[in-house]
């Protein structure tokens, strides 16, 4: 029985690599994800090995909360090294520094930037072993009028060693000259994408806006010593909010830290190769269900002459086992390719990242297997249960073809169960309460999965009515040929159903980000028109933000009011009068210039008043957050910042409108005493000039010194982030395309198979007259039937989701939905050309099949 | 053997047709230097055993299979002539058929499947004839019904009407009744007989039944891709009586 699984295979190569070749897409993308993802943590955990290698100890302000990610460490004083220096066992101790945002400009005037990895300075250390920075060539700078830059930047830049740059750091453009080129790391490193310019830690100290403090102090400790003792005696000179980590602690922190961008990237590599699996699952069910329902007579046949239902059964999982196998190792291989390919697009983004040969580790290979043949292997169990029910009898009736049409009656109960628990998880996911992302990304995955589940199950139902009513115009445009394939995609709704699954699916998706993006489109289009009034708004190109002398110095040329604007972590504590504690939640604070903030923005203040507003103890809160935690005019919260300050502030004005800035407002002097304040995010400028022309020039020529600045007006901002939506429209649908692919692969098997199924019939339609082109006509409109017939299905079922969740994001969001026509537009026509597409095999093979031997097929 | 000169009047006939499969030692002559010429407004069987090369004629004959050498015509169209387009139209324009078995496409009704070939070719179709054909087959209640709603019996009736629907210069049928019941063969062979008599039409018949061959104006014999003999006006005793003399 093992060899007849086999031998139905061989003897079928094309159907037997289509089925194929959709499982081993989704093992590819398994695969890829896992290889990106180890490459990636392979780059940075390297990284973090070498830069805590030679420092037992790193000293540092205590993190208020949060971790790394969401705020830089406050810094410790300068005469703090003094007092480490003295503990017994310390053989050297320096401070150093690392600060997002310095931008050094090269010799053709390219501001060095990239959202990729920082853009920092750092200082170089004097012990060599505490250092992270090694130099590769020239002189460590030394003084206030020397810099240093990485390699790699000195590599992809304009910069020459002996030359003059300007330098854009948080205390505004300075003069450098280039002595040497250092290496973040060890040198067969190549720097994790970051781009560093290296100063004398005094330099740094002053330039980088430290004064006579830290980042961080780094400890190296006499060989021999014993280290626990070492950290107890260090822990006890240490004051109040300054800690200590050893390296592997800071390798670790190092690595967390990236883990953060590493582990949902390949979570979403993962979601997309899910989708992929679960699509080519139903088309390997299909194709089984349909290969199996072909050979009723030869199965029937061997268990007339004595095969069990179970060796029959095991005949099929054999041919699906090999299937999987064979699925697993040429993903495993497309899959390696593949992670080349994301590669590729990362060093786009940011230079060198990862590097390294790529990981494959066990990890990888034992997944590739278990989804290659789990999926494969489980999509067949329904088909091989199926056939080992064949009775012997089944072949001696004169029935050719597979008649199970609806199914059973079980089946609308079956689906409609499913259905109701896939959208009650699916909304559960959506309203409930979460703590954290996984939970609720699983449950909507899964209630999405048991959704399309229900869908597949329910289709048959209505296939045939929607099906029918889709081909309604093809006889009157096609004649008998578009008759034939009305007919012929009406035919079976079970199969019809089946094969548009695969395209319902992929199609869903893509409409559900579609619709998502157009609406987030809108949404953030009707905020930021209604709310902003800014003339201006000036940007960064890097993450840093821009530097406060920028500010400063438009606000000197007096061209206008200028705002800026800067996000902050904090711990806040809403109070109420005398009845104590509401709230406690850990969120955004906007700082800005709320004497200016009426000038560039229509906040539509519903309590209060921005007048009088006291830089010092004020704040503005939107009134959704208002009402949320039951504050009012006057009522006090606490702020708690990433230094270890509070500060009490007072509701002094209620907004209804955002769009830049988050639900709480302070002012940025209250913000300068408590926070490391060196750059604005965002700056709105409301410019007194009249002419647009001469306002924008006017404002360029104090931006010159800034080159990283980027300077739009209202309609370009809003053109700008409306262009990054949908480039993240267009990577989705990208990736989404493969479930598409692997859909028109399920249409050709079926078309293919079913051509095969309707030899006889074909065979008298040529013998009575029809034409080899009527042939292909026929055939190709029946694939694009079944193609719409899963658009349409896939295009409601999108938009259905899509609002759905668009319903159960907060409004301050998506707030519009917006249904982006021309996509729809875009992908039924896609899905029409699917149908042709799909259909030139089937039809060419229809084609070429001999009458004779086909009305002869006996 | 005599072999009559080709009447005026012939709907097809073949001149010297052979067949020839394989080559080499392997060589089967399925049709050996065939001349046949088949009568119009004539009802005619072609008896032999199996294997005889009685199914290969009539697929040669009727376009659906091409001869070696000599040659075919319908009418005075000489099908080796013609490309793998033109012998389709052919087909559809000027030959009916009517087969053993899955006579009907399954997903249209009786009255689509009479008029599929005229359909194919975006004619219209003389009404009144394919009304006369449909109330001939006394089947004209169930028109609309799909093949699979209908008995073995109605199937062949709606296939022969889809052969005559089209007025076809001659009209092919290969066992027309080998699945059916005596009597609903009898009920089938009549209608043909009818078709042929009332309505002037020509059929061309490939059987191994004696009683079905009896329905016809003549019986042509062939053993090992050759015509043996023939028989005008027959009756199944006569029609055995040869057989046998043939040792078939």
């Amino acid at each position: 029985m093992l060899r007849l699984g086999l031998k139905s295979l061989l003897a079928n190569k094309i159907r037997f690599a289509l089925t194929a070749s959709t499982i081993t897409i989704g093992v590819a993308f398994v695969v890829s994800a896992f290889v990106t993802a180890d490459s990636l943590r392979n780059t940075f955990g390297d990284l973090a090995e070498d830069i805590n290698t030679g420092t037992e100890f790193t000293i540092r302000g205590q993190l208020a909360f949060g971790d790394l990610t969401e705020g830089i460490a406050p810094p410790v004083p300068e005469s703090l090294v003094e007092r480490v220096l003295a503990v017994d066992g310390v053989a050297a101790a320096e401070g150093g520094f690392f600060v997002d945002g310095v931008v050094p400009v090269d010799g053709s005037g390219v501001a060095v930037t990239s959202f990729g990895g920082p853009v920092a300075g750092s200082n170089w250390t004097v012990d060599d072993e505490i250092s992270q920075f090694f130099l590769i060539s020239g002189e460590k700078p030394v003084g206030m009028t020397e810099f240093a830059l990485d390699v790699g930047t000195v590599a992809d830049y304009d910069f020459e060693l002996g030359r003059d740059y300007e330098v854009i750091t948080p205390t505004g453009p300075r003069t450098f000259t280039l002595t040497g080129t250092m290496q973040f790391g060890f040198p067969d490193n190549a720097g994790a994408g970051a781009t560093f310019s290296l100063f004398e830690k005094e330099t740094a100290q002053e330039i980088l806006g430290y004064g006579d403090e830290y980042n961080q102090i780094g400890v190296r400790v006499e060989p021999g010593a014993d280290l626990d003792a070492v950290e107890q005696q260090l822990a006890a000179v240490l004051p109040d909010g300054v800690e200590i980590i050893s390296a592997v602690d800071a390798t670790e922190e190092f690595n967390d830290a990236f883990e953060t961008f590493i582990g949902p990237l390949q979570t979403i590599l993962l979601a997309f190769a899910f989708v992929v699996l679960f699509v080519s699952a139903f088309i390997i069910s299909n194709t089984f269900s349909i290969v199996l329902g072909q050979r009723v007579r030869e199965l029937s046949l061997l268990r007339a002459v004595g095969a069990t239902p179970a060796q029959v059964r095991r005949s099929v999982l054999t041919e699906s086992l090999a299937i999987g196998v064979v699925a697993s190792v040429v993903g495993l291989g497309l899959g390696m390719a593949g992670a080349l390919g994301i590669r590729a697009i990362f060093s786009t983004f940011a230079e060198g990242l990862p590097s390294g040969s790529l990981p494959l580790n066990l990890r990888t290979v034992i997944w590739a297997a278990v989804v290659g043949i789990g999926f494969t292997v489980v999509a067949s169990l329904v088909p091989a249960i199926k056939a080992s029910r064949i009775s012997p009898m089944a072949g001696l009736s004169d029935q050719y073809s597979t008649t199970s049409q609806r199914g059973g009656p079980m089946r609308p109960v079956v689906g409609a169960v499913l259905l109701a628990a896939g959208l009650a998880l699916t909304g559960w996911a959506l309203f409930g309460d979460f703590d954290s992302a996984t939970p609720l990304l699983v449950s909507l995955a899964a209630g999405g999965a048991i959704v399309f589940i229900a869908v597949a199950v329910l289709s048959p139902l209505v296939a045939g009515a929607i099906v029918g009513a889709i081909s309604r115009p093809l006889p009157a445009l096609l004649g008998t040929p578009g008759q034939l394939a009305r007919n012929n995609a009406i035919r079976n709704p079970r199969r019809t159903a089946a094969t548009a699954v695969a395209l319902t699916i992929g199609l869903s998706l893509v409409t559900m980000v579609a619709l998502m993006a157009e609406s987030l489109k809108v949404s953030f289009g009707e905020r930021f028109s209604t709310a902003v009034t800014a003339d201006f708004v000036i940007t960064a190109n890097t993450a840093a933000g821009l530097p406060k002398p920028a500010g400063a110095e438009l606000r000197a040329a007096g061209l206008g009011t200028v705002v800026g604007f800067d996000f902050d972590r904090v711990e806040l504590t809403a109070l109420r009068d005398v009845d104590g504690i509401v709230t406690e939640l850990i969120t955004d604070v906007t700082a800005v210039n709320v004497a200016g903030l009426g000038d560039v923005a229509d906040l539509d203040i519903t309590a209060g008043s921005l007048d009088g507003f006291n830089p010092a103890a004020g704040l503005l809160i939107h009134e959704d957050v208002a009402a949320d935690y039951g504050l009012d005019i006057g009522d006090e919260v606490v702020l708690g910042f990433v230094s270890g300050d509070e500060r009490v502030v007072s509701v002094e004005a209620v907004f209804a409108r955002t769009a830049l800035w988050s639900n709480w407002i302070i002012d940025q002097s209250l913000h300068a005493e408590v926070a490391t304040t060196a750059f604005d995010d965002i700056l709105l400028m409301a410019t007194t000039i009249d002419d647009p022309e001469a306002a924008r020039a006017a404002v360029d020529r104090v931006l010159e010194s800034y080159p990283q600045a980027s300077l739009d007006d209202r309609q370009e901002f809003q053109a700008g982030i409306e262009s990054n939506l949908d480039t993240v429209l267009v990577i989705s649908t990208v990736f989404l395309a493969f479930a598409l692919f692997i859909a028109l692969i399920g249409i050709v098997n079926t078309l293919t198979l079913s051509v095969f199924e309707r030899t006889r019939e074909i065979g008298l339609m040529r013998a009575v007259g029809m034409t080899g082109r009527q042939l292909r006509r026929m055939i190709r409109w029946e694939a694009v039937a079944v193609a719409l017939y899963g658009a349409v299905v896939g295009l409601a079922l999108g938009l259905a989701f899509g609002i759905a969740t668009i319903t159960a994001i907060p409004d301050d969001i998506i707030g519009t939905v917006a249904v982006p026509v021309v996509w729809l537009v875009v992908f039924g026509v896609l899905s029409l050309l699917f149908g042709l597409i799909a259909a030139l095999f089937p039809a060419f093979r229809a084609s070429r099949m001999n009458v004779l031997d086909a009305i002869a097929d006996e | 053997m005599s072999v009559q000169a080709p009447p005026i009047h012939a709907a097809a006939r073949a001149v010297a047709a052979s067949k020839i499969y394989g080559s080499g030692d392997t060589t089967v002559r399925a049709l050996d230097a065939i001349d046949v010429s088949f009568e119009q407004g004539r009802f005619t069987a072609i008896m032999g055993p199996s294997g005889s090369g009685k199914s290969t004629l009539m697929h040669c004959m009727a376009g659906l299979d091409t001869v070696t050498s000599g040659q075919v015509l319908i009418g005075d169209v000489d099908l080796s002539l013609l490309s793998e387009r033109d012998l389709t139209l052919l087909r559809r324009d000027a030959v009916g058929f009517v087969f053993q078995a899955f006579n009907l496409v399954p997903t249209l009704s009786a009255i689509e499947n009479i008029t599929l070939p005229m359909d194919l070719a975006g004619a219209k179709g003389d009404q009144g004839w394919i009304d006369e054909v449909v109330g001939a087959t006394g089947l004209a209640d169930r028109v609309r019904h799909r093949p699979n709603e209908l008995s073995g019996g109605q199937q062949q009736r709606v296939a022969v009407a889809r052969a005559l629907a089209g007025r076809p210069q001659i009209i092919f049928a290969d066992e027309p009744t080998g699945n059916l019941d005596s009597n609903t063969s009898a009920e089938i062979l009549s209608f043909v007989r009818r078709a042929v008599t009332e309505m002037g039409q020509t059929v061309v018949m490939v059987t191994h039944d004696a009683v079905s061959a009896s329905y016809a104006d003549r019986v042509v014999f062939l053993v090992d891709g050759k015509i043996v003999d023939e028989l005008a006006d027959p009756t199944p005793e006569r029609i055995r009586a040869h057989m046998n003399q043939l040792g078939a």
